[in-house]
């Protein structure tokens, strides 16, 4: 019976036209990248606005093609109560509580291992541990210190923009505007050089 | 297809000397190649110039695409990323309503490369490039999706490939084995059996190999990788000798081309336990850390394995159970911090390559055959490179070794009927 109705199945399969069929697995691809854009615009229409400051980063990881690595100051952090709490596995999500200072660029307040509530002006921004989850005897606790990704550590620009945006980064007279969802996804938004906007970015 | 050419060419052949010889008479001759079916449309020279020609123009499109990139604007680019992919399904519709399967084939393969590359691009525009390993992952999915729906085993392959790079980067990232490619390739699997055909079979089994390796090489796990590839190799080699033995036709042609690549996984890890016996390697942890799923890999394999020989009544296939027990028993026998040579593990992987060899033999498997006398060379050569112990121990063990074959092969000249010439 099973073969029965694989058979009709692969019968009525044949008879799709070959237009329709290849027709849809294009679809298919074309929507994923629409889904990739549109999840991007999302975070950059509804999210709250952070304002960010960058900092030099290891010169070994300075320029690669033509995009910025850019480091932040709230990229090392110290663990504080997460330190030598279970880890869960070797780049968990955590999630960092920032507070705008008198300048209005966010700095971080604490580090959690879990989402908590934030009231204005406060703001939760989720990362990513790429080093200090693997502490302890059996490399399974948070370190002292960690290091954070939260997906706007690159910025892609023109060819031959690259080295003077580094410049600007690396005396410390470039910040980011990031938006960021209430459940802490992350994007840049806008480029500020000495606090005035020079890159904005369309939602598409 | 092509080995089915092959074989249309050595039979024109035959058949030509033996109406010759009069072994057959001319109406013989025309029965024969009235009842033989015809042959899938193959690539012909013409083809093969299209082919070339198409991918000139692809190429002089993409680098005029490079050259203006900067200067086209943001959305002008992502539409040319959608042209792309749709134009290269487009033309595979084309060609598979002209009845040119091979090329439509191709032509989905060419769409999912470009879909991959689309996906790089929109996450260089979008400023998207944090997370390396999701994108991989899209990759794959889209991939499979255009496999699924247009039967292109190019893009299977394709996906195949997309998957394996993301469950190699997802594997060093976490704590677990990462058993969300165990889902993938179960839906390329059904896919291949579903489709009836030999190279997707090729494909799937090959893609299952890199995920056995990554996981044994996770170091924060503390496994033993030749134990766990033995474990492995087990469950490849096992499940394709019971999917062999199935009624069900697809599925035994499946299994078969699965067991192949089980066998030479099989050879591949009684190399890899010799060479381990090696003293640069000791200092790797216990089986007491083993985790019971590893284990119970093997103990399914071994179990298929069996469960075939008996519902099959075939012995060669008794003789695979016991190449697979074999491995598995050296790999569980022989701990590194043992002191001297593990002499029983040597004779059970000799054995075991043995075995390989016997059933290649007896179920005329070439591939096995291979798989046995690599294993058994790469064995061999293990030993007598070992460093620890003394030469004059492993050179006993040889000649012993030796001299308990050529008995067997004596009494085996004795009591088992020769072959006819």
């Amino acid at each position: 019976m099973i073969t029965g109705s694989a058979a009709s199945l692969a019968a009525r399969w044949s008879r799709i036209p070959k237009f329709v069929l290849f027709g849809v697995a294009a679809l298919v691809q074309i929507a994923l990248l629409a889904v990739m854009i549109i999840d991007r615009a999302q975070v950059l229409r509804e999210g709250a606005e952070v304002t960010l400051q960058t900092r030099p980063v290891d010169p070994r990881d300075f320029l690669r093609g033509d995009y910025v690595v850019l480091g932040y100051d709230i990229t090392q952090l110290p663990a504080g109560p997460l330190q030598n709490q279970p880890s869960g596995e070797r780049h968990p999500l955590v999630y960092v509580k920032l507070t705008p200072n008198r300048d209005g660029v966010h700095e971080p307040v604490s580090v959690h291992a879990a989402p908590v509530p934030v009231a204005s002006p406060e703001v939760l921004i989720r990362g990513r541990v790429t080093y200090g989850a693997s502490c302890g005897s059996k490399s399974d606790v948070f370190c002292e210190k960690l290091t954070i990704r939260y997906n706007l550590e690159s910025y892609f620009v023109p060819e031959g923009e690259g080295r003077k945006l580094e410049d600007l980064r690396n005396q410390r007279k470039l910040l980011i505007v990031a938006a960021v969802l209430p459940s802490g996804r992350a994007a840049i938004k806008r480029l500020l050089i000495d606090g005035k906007p020079v890159y904005e970015e369309p939602w598409f | 297809m092509m080995f089915d050419r092959a074989y249309r060419q050595r039979l024109e052949a035959d058949l030509a000397r033996w109406e010759a010889d009069g072994v057959i008479t001319p109406a013989s001759l025309t029965a024969i190649r009235a009842a033989l079916p015809p042959l899938a449309p193959g690539i012909n020279i013409a083809v093969v110039v299209a082919i070339v020609g198409g991918l000139l123009i692809a190429a002089a499109f993409l680098a005029f695409v490079a050259a203006h990139w900067i200067e086209l604007a943001r959305l002008l680019r992502l539409a040319m990323l959608f042209a792309g992919v749709l134009i290269a399904h487009g033309l595979g519709a084309w060609f598979a309503r002209a009845g040119q399967p091979v090329l439509a084939d191709l032509c989905a393969a060419v769409g999912a490369l470009i879909f991959g590359a689309a996906i790089a691009l929109v996450g260089q525009m979008y400023h998207l490039g944090g997370d390396f390993a999701g994108g991989m992952l899209l990759w794959a999915m889209g991939a499979l999706a255009a496999a699924a729906l247009t039967g292109s085993r190019g893009a299977l392959a394709v996906a195949l490939a997309a998957a394996i790079i993301w469950s190699w980067m997802r594997n060093f990232e976490i704590d677990v084995p990462h058993f969300a490619f165990a889902a993938f390739w179960l839906v390329a699997a059904s896919l291949a059996l579903a489709w009836n055909s030999r190279v997707a079979a090729h494909l799937v089994a090959v893609a299952a190999i890199p995920w056995w390796v990554a996981s044994s090489l996770q170091p924060q796990l503390h496994f033993r990788p030749s134990f766990m590839l033995a474990n492995g190799a087990a469950l490849l080699f096992g499940g394709g000798l019971a999917l062999a033995a199935l009624a069900w036709e697809r599925a035994a042609r499946a299994g078969s081309v699965l067991s192949t690549y089980g066998a030479l996984a099989l050879a591949g890890v009684a190399i890899m336990e010799a060479v381990m016996a090696n003293e640069v390697f000791r200092g790797h942890t216990g089986l007491a850390n083993q985790p019971l799923w590893i284990i119970s890999c093997g103990v399914t394999g071994v179990i298929f394995a069996v469960a075939a020989a008996v519902t099959a009544g075939r012995i060669s296939t008794a003789f695979d159970a016991g190449a697979i027990g074999l491995v598995l028993a050296a790999a569980a026998a022989w701990t590194p911090q043992q002191t001297g040579d593990p002499w029983l593990a040597y004779a059970a992987l000799l054995c075991a390559m043995l075995c390989l060899v016997v059933s290649g033999m007896l179920d005329a498997t070439r591939p096995r055959i291979v798989a046995g006398w690599l294993g058994i060379a790469g064995v061999i050569a293990a030993i007598t490179w070992a460093v620890k112990g003394s030469l004059l121990n492993r050179s006993i063990f040889l000649a012993a070794a030796g001299a308990v074959a050529v008995a067997l092969a004596l009494v085996l000249n004795r009591f088992v009927p020769r072959a006819r010439e």
